[in-house]
């Protein structure tokens, strides 16, 4: 009875902004289509740096297809941007106003259970009018195949669905782009990961300590000697009425400075520099993680296959190059290319050219150029050389390279090099623009601040205890649990540390017939379900079950 | 005073029960005991939706004022199939052809017009029967060993039946939730239909007689045995048969010749058949029904008898008429794995019947309810030949599956965290001397064990498993006193035992997050710590029982 599976002409799977934007403008072309989302509410599963742009250079942009989206399911606009280059207690700001500005219609911070959950209702509303509609908590866990062509879906809670488009907006870990092969997770090079703390803050604090109105907001980024080296950084959105606090870094650099990203997180959360903002009392209401693509080096740049095609995360299309972070305007525009894409290749009765069409519109549009810089390719052959990189940081280090930087400053070669869209597309993936150059700018130029912060972030069992779980069977298997195999993960991942025995992967040292085997053991309960051990363990991974699993209440 | 006092239950038990109270006011009471009570918030979010959802279902719109522009297609056609009333549909009809005029509305209206009025044919006139067989004579009919399917003739049917089953000389829970459950169901029944039909409990097996008085404690009217050394264990030829042999009455068509008529009963076959979701039960459910030549609904989670309008042609013999069936038992089962519900009838159709109409019912569904010792009831030993034929199968040997460990009756818990990684098995030898010191004690774990790569040796490992996790997503502990030796004291952990009168922490690390939350506090390293203890027991020196009864007044 195989012929008898539920049929829509689109199915979208995961309902973040990307697949909220596809299946928005398909149910605008009058395509029945049918969402797909694995937890409990849209939001639930998401967690982002927290700022969304809309490009004034984008064919689509969030606002423009669900209107009042700024007024109803947004935090702030970030008015103002700053760059920290931190070096111990000296500081040299650098204001990136005007880079953040160039192409930007608007952006705002946003918290993502409140904005994806507001977006599931509209597009829940948008799609029921074409016959299909929005479920939650069903977990899509592969494609449906004919004769090896790719049909539709399936599902863990649900029977098969086939359908004459799949949109997989899945996220960074998705399962179909897997599935069809188009995407793997073996290199951690590839990849960022990000930890974010959500922090409450007092009725009117955050405008008297920023100086700002109700309706303003900030952006600070961080980067320096602050991270032990990792290569990577920090930022700071201003919310409604709480801080988007977090850190970001090259997971190749995590993983070889064996360092904990809950630490790193600590190491930005108490300096000095963040105490005017946080005051005395600090209350963390959730901490949350993430993995994020590298575009440069994974943007599909063909995201389709038969009558799938791969959008936002799930696509690599996460432009994160230096202090510009944008992941989800371009999921928006994706989504929205792929709809309009089936939606012309319907028209023309050829639906079987959907893919073909959509991956020339990322083209054509110019997302893909955005996503991976023409230039960049060039530059990266040389600034990522290793001799290079070390020249450069003793060019950098030198009195000279001080000198240098002091005259770049006073001649404003500076502020602009850090405005330079340019300049920023083509910064290499190594410690120089990281960590040595912030580094040597706050201690050449940087002023010292005197503030004492005195807060104390909660240690990493109180941050797993106050998140929501509702556990499953392990979704995770540990294929090879030797140290030598998995072991990364107990420090990369964000809810385990060495010798903690509360987290996911702790290292256990067991005794077998006299001898000594180092061991990794697997818990997946504290699961945030960012796949970092996907990447940097031997593992075979998938998400839990729908409605199972972590819970963000933030995002 | 609601019939549910929510501060009696836990949370997970809740959701189901408030789903099927119909009540605001109830509701608003149980929502006032919460919150004169444990006041936990999930509780009153629970039993705020239930009053919004049903103070929503209030605001429906009437269908004969409605103004038909303001509604779309499809609230019209939800709309219309509350409405029984023609007039009032025509009148609808009038109303949409004046305003928006929509031809897929009007189908709507009309369809249901038909199907509440029928249609104008004769209605008079007779079906005619056509065996199956004559009439698609190109199909191949016969099944195994019977030839085909025949109604019996004016067949009389009565009383609800309950398989009870057992498992080493006791009932199993079910069956003691299935005779609550009947017995609820058939009061409201001979209330409702002016009727004396009774609960009849089946009880099939090795040594059986000595459970019928428990089944009368439980809500049984009459208790219908049989027992045979040959029974000890289930086997479904015979169960089969002799269930069946037990449902017929004398003179069933397809029933032994020489049954025998009996004083009690004077019927043909049950009315109602209730079976156990359990390996065996569906196994029985399944093979009884279809040798009674019924249909079954299986796995269900609710039951109740109300009647049913039904339009099926294939039900009523007449398209486009509805006829009401009453005394249809609502089967209602999740499908979807839990999404969706449906309910099942077993309805007859001409010419053929559908009884007994029978559920089998997941363990759990229904409560589990207090036994009446004082109750009075009829014990019926039922008498028929055994054909050697049914115990060619022979069970030669079996095992008992582990049921898994219930650490919630314990006096005392003997808890171990990953405090036993240094040396895991010695840790768990340790930890067991200590639970053979009380009378009333047993091990458990953190989740961090069980998770953990430990290699333990043969004799341990077996009390190494998910049966003895305590904490969120194991046990929740209660004990007189709880040992905790090694286990830090996450959240997860703590939800599982915090509720322990008296807990006791060994930790080499004073700064552990259980520290804050016991009344006493050993800091050293359990190796060394459990094994003195389990000494001073041995000896006599220390009174955990007195330690824990102090631990009241001299906190700390």
């Amino acid at each position: 009875m195989t012929d008898d599976y539920e049929h829509y002409e689109a199915v979208v799977v995961g309902a973040g902004p990307g697949g909220a934007a596809a299946a928005a403008t398909l149910a605008n072309n009058g395509v029945e289509t049918l969402v797909l989302e694995r937890g409990v509410e849209a939001g639930s599963k998401n967690v982002s740096g927290g700022l969304i742009y809309a490009e004034q250079s984008a064919p689509y942009t969030i606002d423009g297809l669900f209107p009042n989206f700024r007024e109803e399911a947004t935090e702030r606009p970030a008015d103002e941007y700053y760059l920290h280059n931190v070096a111990g207690n000296k500081v040299k700001t650098v204001d990136m106003t005007d880079l953040h500005h160039t192409d930007t219609e608007w952006c705002d911070s946003v918290l993502r259970r409140r904005m994806d959950g507001w977006l599931e209702d509209r597009v829940h509303e948008m799609t029921r009018e074409t016959g299909g509609g929005l479920l939650t908590e069903v977990r899509v866990n592969g494609l449906l195949r004919e004769g090896g062509e790719i049909v539709g879906v399936t599902c863990d809670e649900l029977d098969p669905i086939k359908a004459d488009v799949i949109v997989a907006a899945d996220g960074v870990n998705s399962e179909l782009a897997r599935d069809a092969g188009l995407m793997d997770w073996d290199e951690p090079d590839e990849w960022f990961q990000g930890v974010k703390a959500i922090v409450d803050m007092p009725e009117g604090a955050i405008e008297e300590r920023f100086d700002i109105r109700e309706d303003e907001g900030e952006a600070h980024l961080f980067s320096g000697d602050l991270f032990e080296g990792v290569r990577g950084g920090g930022l700071l959105y201003t919310n409604e009425d709480t801080l988007s606090i977090g850190t970001v870094f090259h997971l190749d650099s995590l993983v070889a400075e064996q360092a904990e990203p809950h630490e790193l997180l600590d190491a930005l959360l108490t300096h000095p520099l963040l105490a005017q903002w946080l005051g005395d009392d600090y209350e963390e209401i959730e901490y949350g993680a993430k993995l994020v693509p590298d575009s440069k080096k994974v943007a599909h740049p063909s995201p389709h296959e038969g009558r799938l095609m791969l959008v936002g995360d799930a696509a690599g299309q996460m432009q994160a190059q230096g202090p510009i972070i944008k992941g989800m305007n371009h999921a928006v525009t994706a989504g929205a290319l792929a709809a309009e894409a089936f939606a012309q290749a319907q028209a023309r009765g050829d639906e079987s050219t959907a893919g073909e069409l959509y991956e020339q519109k990322l083209r054509t549009e110019g997302v893909m150029d955005k996503l991976r810089p023409p230039q960049y390719e060039l530059a990266s052959v040389v600034g990522e050389n290793e001799r290079v990189t070390e020249l450069g940081e003793r060019v950098v280090n030198s009195p000279l390279g001080r000198a240098g930087l002091k005259v770049a400053e006073k001649t404003g070669v500076l502020e602009r090099g850090f405005n330079s869209p340019f300049v920023m597309s083509i910064m290499p993936d190594t410690k120089l623009p990281y960590v040595t150059i912030p580094t040597a700018l706050g201690e050449a130029l940087g002023d010292r601040v005197t503030d004492e912060n005195t807060i104390q972030p909660p240690d990493l069992a109180d941050r797993i205890g106050d998140l929501t779980y509702d556990v499953g069977d392990p979704h995770i298997e540990l294929v090879d649990n030797s140290f030598a195999a998995s072991g990364d993960a107990v420090s990369a991942c964000p809810v385990s540390a060495t010798d903690f025995g509360g987290g996911c992967y702790r290292d256990e040292k067991v005794k077998t017939n006299g001898s000594e085997e180092h061991l990794v053991s697997l818990d997946t309960q504290p699961c945030v379900e960012c796949g970092t051990c996907a990447i940097v363990a031997d593992t075979d991974w998938d998400h839990p079950a729908g409605g199972k699993g972590v819970e963000f209440k933030q995002g | 005073m609601p019939d549910i006092d929510p501060t009696d239950h836990e949370i997970a038990d809740l959701g189901p029960k408030i789903k099927d109270v119909e009540d605001v006011q109830e509701l608003e009471e149980m929502l006032a005991l919460e919150k004169g009570g444990e006041d936990r918030v999930p509780v009153k979010t629970l039993i705020e939706d239930r009053i919004e959802k049903l103070s929503g279902e209030e605001e429906t719109v009437d269908p004969s004022e409605v103004d038909l522009a303001d509604q779309t297609v499809a609230d019209i056609a939800n709309l219309v199939r509350e409405v029984d009333d023609g007039d009032v549909l025509r009148d609808m009809l009038e109303r949409e052809k004046d305003g928006k005029d929509r031809k897929s509305a009007k189908e709507q209206i009309e369809s249901r017009i038909d199907s509440v009025e029928g249609s104008d044919e004769d209605e008079s006139e007779d079906l005619e029967y056509v065996p199956p067989e004559e009439k698609h004579p190109d199909l191949d009919h016969p099944t195994a060993d019977k030839q085909w399917v025949h109604a019996i003739e004016d067949g009389v049917y009565e009383d609800m039946w309950v398989y009870c089953e057992t498992q080493q000389g006791d009932l199993i829970n079910v069956s003691k939730e299935m005779l609550g459950k009947a017995r609820g169901l058939m009061d409201e029944y001979n209330e409702e239909y002016d009727a004396d039909e009774q609960v009849i409990a089946v009880l099939i097996g090795d040594s059986v007689e000595e459970l019928a008085e428990v089944c009368i404690a439980y809500g049984a009217d009459v208790v219908v045995y049989l027992e045979d050394d040959r029974l000890s264990r289930f086997r479904h030829k015979s169960y089969t048969e002799i269930f069946c042999d037990m449902a017929r009455g004398a003179g069933h068509p397809y029933g032994r010749a020489d049954r025998p008529e009996e004083d009690w009963r004077d019927y043909d076959e049950p009315r109602y058949t209730v079976f156990p979701a359990t390996n065996n039960g569906r196994d029985l459910s399944a093979l009884v029904q279809g040798e009674l030549d019924s249909g079954l609904a299986s796995d269900c989670s609710d039951l109740f008898i109300e009647s049913a309008m039904i339009s099926n042609p294939a039900k009523t013999g007449r398209p486009g008429e509805k006829k009401e069936f009453d005394r249809i038992l609502h089967m209602k089962r999740p499908d979807f794995s839990g999404f969706e519900y449906s309910t099942i009838l077993c309805i007859d159709k001409p010419f053929r019947e559908f009884h007994p109409q029978g559920a089998s019912v997941i363990p759990g569904s229904f409560d589990l309810p207090d036994p009446d010792p004082e109750r009075e009831g009829e014990i019926v030993e039922h008498e028929m030949p055994l054909d050697d034929e049914w115990f060619r199968v022979e069970v030669t040997d079996f095992d008992q599956l582990d049921s898994g460990v219930d650490l919630s009756g314990n006096d005392v818990v003997v808890a171990l965290g990953r405090g036993i990684g240094d040396d895991p098995t010695e840790g768990i030898e340790l930890g067991l001397d200590l639970v053979d010191q009380f009378e009333d004690a047993d091990l458990g774990l953190s989740r961090g064990v069980i998770t953990a790569s430990y290699q333990f040796a043969g004799h341990v490992e077996q009390y190494v498993g998910m049966d003895r996790q305590i904490g969120e997503s194991g046990q929740v502990v209660e004990p007189d006193v709880y040992i905790a030796a090694g286990i830090s004291g996450a959240v997860q952990h703590k939800v599982g035992m915090d509720e322990s009168d008296t807990i006791i922490a060994i930790n080499t690390d004073p700064e552990a997050d259980i520290v804050d939350f016991s009344d006493y506090f050993i800091e050293g390293d359990l190796f060394d710590v459990l094994p003195e203890l389990t000494e001073s027991l041995e000896k006599g020196e220390l009174d955990v029982k007195a330690l824990a009864d102090g631990g009241n007044t001299t906190d700390d």
